[in-house]
């Protein structure tokens, strides 16, 4: 999976990255996620919003393999995906960073950052050399200020352990990156790093979801926004098409402003 | 005690001399800890067995710290020590494997049966191939029953913990029906031999010095393409003194182990046996019950000061034990089974969403669990030249307690093989110490179980400081 | 110690029990075995039920798997299913008592097989295992009258093994306080288990520099532990080794020289004494009037009650053909890697 493959510039010309159709599933009765479809352009960030419960983390998890849908489809580049755990979603460029940070605690930086995909010499054993080699090349871009290559990620800062774990994400050359709340457990100075770096890799035309319930972020970083509420979808639009005020209505009361397309979640006035 | 204050960044300028050169040198403190108390034990019980029985010819005196002593311990210990390698892996990745005991029962009554009952009679007693197929069956054997465990956990949806409760129960009971309950014996002529006793069960000087001599080239290149591997990539290597230091160390406790084993002697009456089959002339002398030699005086052979001996060198069980050791380390540290073994232990979750198919290599630790069973099985079954229900009642709880006592973390993802054998062989010191001192068998549990628990109390403590 | 070893020959204890054994039909005789995990339980059921059956009466068993709290609900339930007689393979002699209490509370009779349990109002049926130390003991003097023994005993929590090394002690007073005989070893072994006797003999050659003599081991199965050691160190057949249970193992070290006497506790004669004596005591007769029964007071609180003593066989180099013809051993397991002309029963 090269670079060469995703158009550069325009988010909107090519055809969608992808799309999730109709995507159902439900947990012992209660459906988390209610029929609910959402798309992505290469080079674009979605902003998912909602409360916690609405389900915006289930559909997501559904698009990393961790959960299997009921029913739905999922489309990557156009041709239908078979979705069913991480290494497929993986084979399909997807990559993610998840909430709760999904790091191995016992083992040091670049075993995180390889594990699953390590490096391997000749002889078939672990390269730990060129891993950590490669290691603190990608984090002297993430984070500069990172020294502590040998110690477990357990002894680490939240900020630090979040970079391991960005760096983890677009190392392999993602084409889709889900960040489930990137910033929730960083300072401001940190944040500020993040929101830096999606825009770096937006410019290089990877398309993002990004999960929060911080609509001031997802309006700085965000092309779209989408709501769910209730695990439907209330609807979604274009961050330049509505207010933060509209935006919270619809998170709030599931109410769809005018310049948002309706969703089967959204409140028939 | 050095003020620790590691909390990051480069070292802070409070401390020590000591820390900072270990620091440097990378040198785990932890692992320093259990050596000195080793020391400490071994040093102790010769001392005291100095007091009691005078003349041992120990170190200090007395009758432990003695090559012969120090042979048998090493011998002793290597049933357990196999064991408890794969119970690192086991706990490590948060399970726990309680039928390692009866499962050694299982292979060892198997393999015993097959042996004198079907190969035996078979192909005739003592035919070569006996030993091949007999090692071979117990390994697989071994394996079989752990995958049949790993299985029932992975897939299962089982918690280790009662399946290997019930295997724990339930293989002691079909042991006893494989045999219906007899004792088997004896075992294969060339079988025995691994069990480590008899002149032909050690490699001898000569195998054991070149052994010593590779062993040591081996660190010093290992050492040397470590160094090379991270200038390539331009890392700061280990200051040069630590290097040549890890060589020197390294090569000092391989050189002195096998002196330790190349000092212990033929028995006499071993050597006198050898001695004529192999028709070596015995030298006449002045008979002296103390010495180690024989000599031939008048018409019989005595032992005597000055005379004929023979060296042993490494028993095969140890040289097992020592195998098995060095390429599970290899297995937990330089493979990716063994990366993904300590990651999912750290964090089930978080290997699962990195790709690890966790399922599977659950099955594949009980598994090897399973075979190294299968070996401890042969080596105990060839050791006692017979195999019985008997063999592995209660082992799992040492086999535990020698991988939580080397450091190894209920908690998972935390467990070094090399500490689990240094636990193995701490606690058959406490074992054969006592009982070389004659100390009641229940005061050695007694201190057994103390041990224990207060090696979980320290290891609890330094964890805490060094965070 | 006031007790009388049985030297009846177990033919005649059948004879004459089983005569009166017809009139007791349909009665029932229940076991409580304390575990069938050993290689002899198995043998004594099958002598019990064999005569118990031929006698038109019931058999009932129950196995404690080695737990004394087993044991207990196990004896309730077999009060409940109102038997004449319980025979216990008492797994603990002291947690056992108060359901031998019940026992007698509920008007039934009980034996104490093969392990006792001081309770008066029971008959206790065992070999003599002070006898079997006694032999032991007197075997080992033939070969080797003065020198330095070991005694590598039995898990210490087994009255046996106390017995066993009583009758030694006896038969070796007198070598002892002359200083022929001395004591240079001398241990339990957790659990009677093979390799912790070899663990504990190699620990005693190790702090004696060799210097022992002969070897008094407890069982066949320690014995086999203790000739490991004794072989490691060149010594094995040259040092005698003692053994009980007749394991086959233990059999064939005998014909190899290996190891010098297996006490053999014939486990049919002990079924079938005991299974007679229960058929008599379920037909009312007076524990008194049984063949065979003394007055034993042996045991560690000196409870004196009714007790059959057999006496066991020495099986040595000289009479392995008496466990061959009692078809307990084959001719080709006894004489395995026996060289010829050595043994005269593998001629």
């Amino acid at each position: 999976m090269s670079t060469e493959t995703i158009a550069a510039d325009s988010a909107s010309q090519a055809a969608p990255l992808v799309e999730m159709n109709d995507i159902s599933i439900a947990f012992g009765g209660i459906r988390a996620v209610d029929h609910a479809s959402i798309d992505l352009y290469p080079g674009e960030v979605v902003g998912l919003l909602g409360h916690n419960g609405a389900g915006k983390s289930t559909l997501i998890k559904v698009l990393s393999g961790a959960y299997k849908r009921d029913s739905g489809t999922i489309r990557i580049d156009g041709r239908d995906a078979e979705i069913s755990n991480p290494r497929d979603a993986k084979a399909f460029g997807i990559e993610t960073i998840y909430q709760t940070l999904a790091l191995a605690d016992n083992v040091d930086a670049a075993a995180n950052l390889y594990l699953g995909r390590e490096l391997r010499t000749r002889w078939g054993t672990l390269d730990d050399i060129a891993m950590e080699a490669e290691c603190r090349k990608v984090m002297g871009r993430l984070n500069p200020n990172f020294r502590r290559f040998k110690e477990p990620v357990k002894s680490l800062s939240g900020g630090q352990r979040q970079s391991v774990a960005i760096a983890r994400a677009i190392h392999f050359n993602a084409r889709i990156l889900i960040m489930d709340e990137p910033t929730a457990a960083l300072g401001p100075q940190e944040t500020a790093q993040v929101g830096e770096l999606i825009k770096q890799l937006k410019a290089q035309g990877i398309g993002i979801f990004l999960i929060s319930h911080d609509i001031h972020d997802v309006f700085d970083l965000a092309d779209r926004v989408t709501v769910m509420k209730n695990g439907r979808v209330v609807g979604t639009a274009r961050v330049g098409d509505v207010t933060k005020d509209e935006v919270l209505g619809m998170i709030i009361l599931g109410k769809c402003p005018p310049g948002a397309i309706p969703g089967p979640g959204a409140i028939k006035s | 005690m050095t003020e620790q204050s590691n909390t990051g960044g480069p070292a802070a300028s409070n401390e020590g001399l000591l820390t900072r050169l270990i620091r440097a040198a990378e040198i785990d403190t932890r692992m320093l800890g259990m050596l000195a108390a080793m020391l400490v034990i071994w040093v102790g019980f010769d001392i005291i067995s100095s007091i009691l029985r005078p003349g041992g010819g120990g170190l200090f005196g007395g009758s432990f710290l003695t090559s012969r002593n120090l042979w048998i311990l090493l011998v002793q210990t290597s049933v357990i020590a196999v064991m408890t390698t794969g119970m690192v892996l086991v706990i490590v990745l948060r399970q726990i494997d309680l039928s390692v005991g009866s499962m050694l029962s299982i292979v060892a009554v198997a393999t015993g049966v097959l042996q004198v009952f079907e190969l035996g009679p078979m192909l005739g007693v003592g035919h070569p191939a006996i030993w091949i197929i007999a090692v071979l069956f117990a390994i697989v054997l071994g394996a079989a029953i752990g995958a049949f465990n790993g299985v029932l956990i992975a897939y299962g949806q089982i918690p280790s913990f009662i399946v290997t409760l019930g295997g724990l129960i339930a293989f002691s009971g079909a042991a006893f029906l494989i045999a219906s309950g007899v004792t088997v014996a004896p075992m294969d002529k060339t079988f025995k031999l691994i069990g480590g006793n008899g002149p032909a069960a050690s490699i001898g000087p000569v195998w054991s010095w070149a052994l010593a001599a590779v062993a040591c080239i081996g660190i010093g290149l290992a050492v040397v393409a470590g160094r090379r591997r991270r200038l390539t990539f331009n890392f700061k290597p280990k200051p040069v003194w630590a290097e040549i230091l890890s060589v020197v160390v390294g090569c000092a406790a391989v050189l002195g182990t096998t002196a330790v084993v190349n000092s212990y002697l033929y028995p006499p009456r071993v050597a006198e046996r050898f001695a004529l089959d192999n028709k070596i002339p015995i030298p006449p002398g002045v008979e002296n019950k103390a010495g180690q030699a024989i000599c031939q005086a008048a018409d019989k052979v005595v032992s005597c000061l000055d005379g004929l001996t023979f060296q042993t060198g490494y028993p095969i069980p140890v040289l097992i034990m020592l195998a098995v050791g060095l390429v599970m380390t290899f297995v937990a540290r330089r493979t990716r089974f063994g990366r993904y073994v300590f990651a999912t232990g750290g964090n089930p979750e978080a290997a699962e969403l990195a790709g690890v198919n966790t399922k599977r290599l659950t099955v594949m630790v009980f598994t090897l669990m399973g075979a190294l069973v299968g070996i401890s099985a042969i080596i105990a079954s060839a050791r006692l030249d017979a195999a019985t229900t008997a063999l592995g009642t209660l082992n799992e709880l040492y086999v535990i307690a020698a991988a939580v006592i080397g450091g190894t973390s209920l908690a998972g993802g935390i467990g070094t093989i090399f500490g689990a054998i240094l636990g193995a062989l701490l606690m058959q010191s406490l074992q054969s110490g006592m009982a070389l001192l004659n100390v009641d068998s229940a005061y050695t549990n007694i201190v057994v179980g103390v041990v224990l628990v207060f090696a979980v109390f320290v290891d609890q403590i330094y964890r805490r400081r060094v965070k | 110690m006031k007790f009388k070893i049985l030297t009846l020959l177990a033919g005649a204890v059948l004879i004459s029990a089983s005569s009166t054994a017809v009139m007791a039909a349909g009665k029932t005789i229940a076991v409580s075995w304390k575990t069938f995990q050993e290689e002899r339980w198995k043998t004594d059921e099958a002598a019990i039920k064999k005569v118990v059956e031929a006698a038109g009466d019931t058999y009932l068993s129950t196995d404690a798997q080695g737990s004394a709290q087993k044991q207990a609900a196990d004896i309730e339930s077999l009060i409940s299913q109102k038997p004449d007689v319980i025979l216990v393979v008492a797994y603990d002699s002291d947690a056992i008592l108060p359901s031998i209490q019940k026992i007698s509370d509920a008007g039934i009779k009980s034996i104490a097989y093969d392990v006792q349990f001081e309770d008066p109002n029971a008959l206790y049926i065992t070999f003599d295992n002070v006898g079997v130390g006694r032999i032991m003991a007197e075997e080992t003097l033939k070969v080797k009258p003065e020198g330095r023994y070991a005694f590598i005993k039995g898990d210490k929590g087994d009255p046996n093994a106390t017995f066993l090394f009583q009758g030694m002690q006896e038969v070796l007073k007198d070598a002892l306080a002359s200083g022929k005989v001395t004591n240079v070893c001398e241990t339990f072994t957790d659990g009677w288990k093979p390799d912790n006797a070899q663990k504990n003999m190699e620990q005693c050659l190790t702090s004696t520099n060799n210097g022992v003599d002969a070897v008094l081991s407890e069982n066949d199965g320690m014995a086999s532990g203790v000739v490991a050691a004794l072989d490691a160190q060149g010594m094995a057949g040259s040092v005698p080794v003692t053994g009980q249970d007749g394991d086959l193992a233990a059999i064939n070290r005998v014909a190899l020289g290996t190891q010098l006497v297996s006490i053999w506790k014939n486990s049919i004669d002990l079924g079938t004494t005991a299974a007679n004596a229960a058929i008599a005591l379920a037909d009312g007769t007076d524990p008194t009037a049984i063949p065979g029964v003394a007055k034993f007071s042996g045991g560690k609180n000196g409870v004196e009650m009714n007790a059959i003593l057999l006496a066991p066989t020495p099986i040595t180099k000289d009479n392995i053909q008496v466990a061959i013809d009692a078809g307990h051993i084959t001719k080709e397991q006894a004489c395995a890697g026996v060289a010829a002309g050595t043994v005269t029963a593998c001629n």
